[in-house]
């Protein structure tokens, strides 16, 4: 990890974002060393590419774009991260507030959490030294948790 | 502190041979002969989280001559049964609370040199709901695991005595607590 990828982790931020979807077509990721969550991959979506050129001055290409859902019971542990290189944008698309979290982790620390707060999206850049993972929703929780993440190049 | 008492050892080995998805054995009326409980509430707990856990647990380095007497008395039965060698243990004592887990994972690193994980059940005030032990099948290529699915529940009841083979594929997890209070001793044997 060099300086620059030190400041720029530390550059990560939540925003409004005003986006709402509803997705189908998920397909259940099951092998539990590593997760277990449902997910699809969609077309990307103008209004985050939107997005990401107020909140960073530039104009990118989405390169990624998958919805993630976990329901009660469901995890993703860091060692299933691919540790991408971009900015890693969430756009919180859950039908409520509950108590979850991404984890963005440098040489095991986490750095940044990110809530789970329908209407908003992170931005965090990524870099081969920063993992994540999404936390256990607990059993005793009454809500799903809907994810959707794209990567910018 | 314990007394084991007559086992049919050739019976729990043959158990701990025929186990799956890997080997396990388990041991009920595990029961201690002096007040294990009031050596236990000398002991501090505090709540720790991780990406893999939250729980209330003991300081690592903590109960150090209860676990030699427990190495002490279990570790011949035990190797005998299993087949490992093993003379000492470590222990810590956990408390899972509603919403307290364990999520999946093996106990299996290079270096820690863990031959047998066990979990050793206590009396709760208020019985847990939920908290099982959950053994995974995993299948393997090249060293990576390509499914796993759930295979064994074994329920956490007072006194009982689980152990089982630490390996790569040895994953296993312990389920929400939903109520209760999960309380239990658990570590390592070695060499």
């Amino acid at each position: 990890m060099n300086l620059e990828e030190l400041l720029a982790t530390r550059s990560a931020l939540i925003v409004p974002s005003g986006i709402t979807a509803r997705f189908a077509g998920f397909t259940r990721y099951a092998l539990v060393d590593r997760g277990s969550y449902e997910w699809v991959d969609v077309p990307v979506d103008p209004r985050i590419g939107e997005l990401v050129a107020t909140h960073t001055g530039m104009r990118r290409q989405c390169i990624a774009s998958r919805v993630i859902r976990l329901v009660p019971g469901d995890f993703i542990l860091a060692r299933h991260d691919t540790s991408p290189t971009g900015l890693e944008v969430v756009i919180d698309i859950s039908p409520a507030p509950c108590a979850a979290e991404v984890h963005y982790r440098q040489h095991g620390q986490v750095f940044f959490r990110v809530p789970c707060e329908p209407g908003t999206a992170a931005l965090v850049p990524r870099y081969p030294s920063v993992t994540s993972n999404h936390t256990y929703l607990s059993k005793l929780a009454t809500v799903e948790v809907v994810r959707w993440v794209c990567l910018f190049a | 502190m314990w007394q084991l008492g007559p086992r049919d050892e050739d019976a729990l080995a043959a158990a701990w041979r025929a186990a799956t998805p890997f080997p396990y054995v388990v041991l009920d009326d595990v029961v201690p002969t002096g007040d294990l409980m009031e050596v236990l509430d000398d002991e501090g707990v505090a709540r720790y989280e991780a990406e893999l856990f939250v729980f209330e647990a003991s300081p690592p380095n903590g109960l150090a001559e209860l676990r030699a007497r427990f190495a002490e008395q279990l570790a011949p039965l035990l190797s005998r049964v299993t087949g490992r060698q093993v003379t000492r243990a470590d222990m810590r004592a956990f408390a899972y609370r509603p919403g307290h887990y364990l999520l999946p994972h093996t106990d299996h690193q290079d270096g820690l040199e863990r031959l047998l994980a066990y979990a050793y059940y206590l009396p709760s005030p208020e019985a847990p709901l939920g908290g099982e032990l959950e053994l995974y099948r995993c299948e393997l290529e090249n060293g990576e695991v390509v499914a796993t699915e759930p295979a064994t529940r074994i329920e956490p009841r007072p006194w009982r005595l689980v152990v089982f083979d630490v390996s790569a594929v040895s994953l296993h997890q312990v389920r929400e607590v939903l109520g209760g209070l999960r309380i239990s001793l658990a570590g390592w044997f070695y060499a």
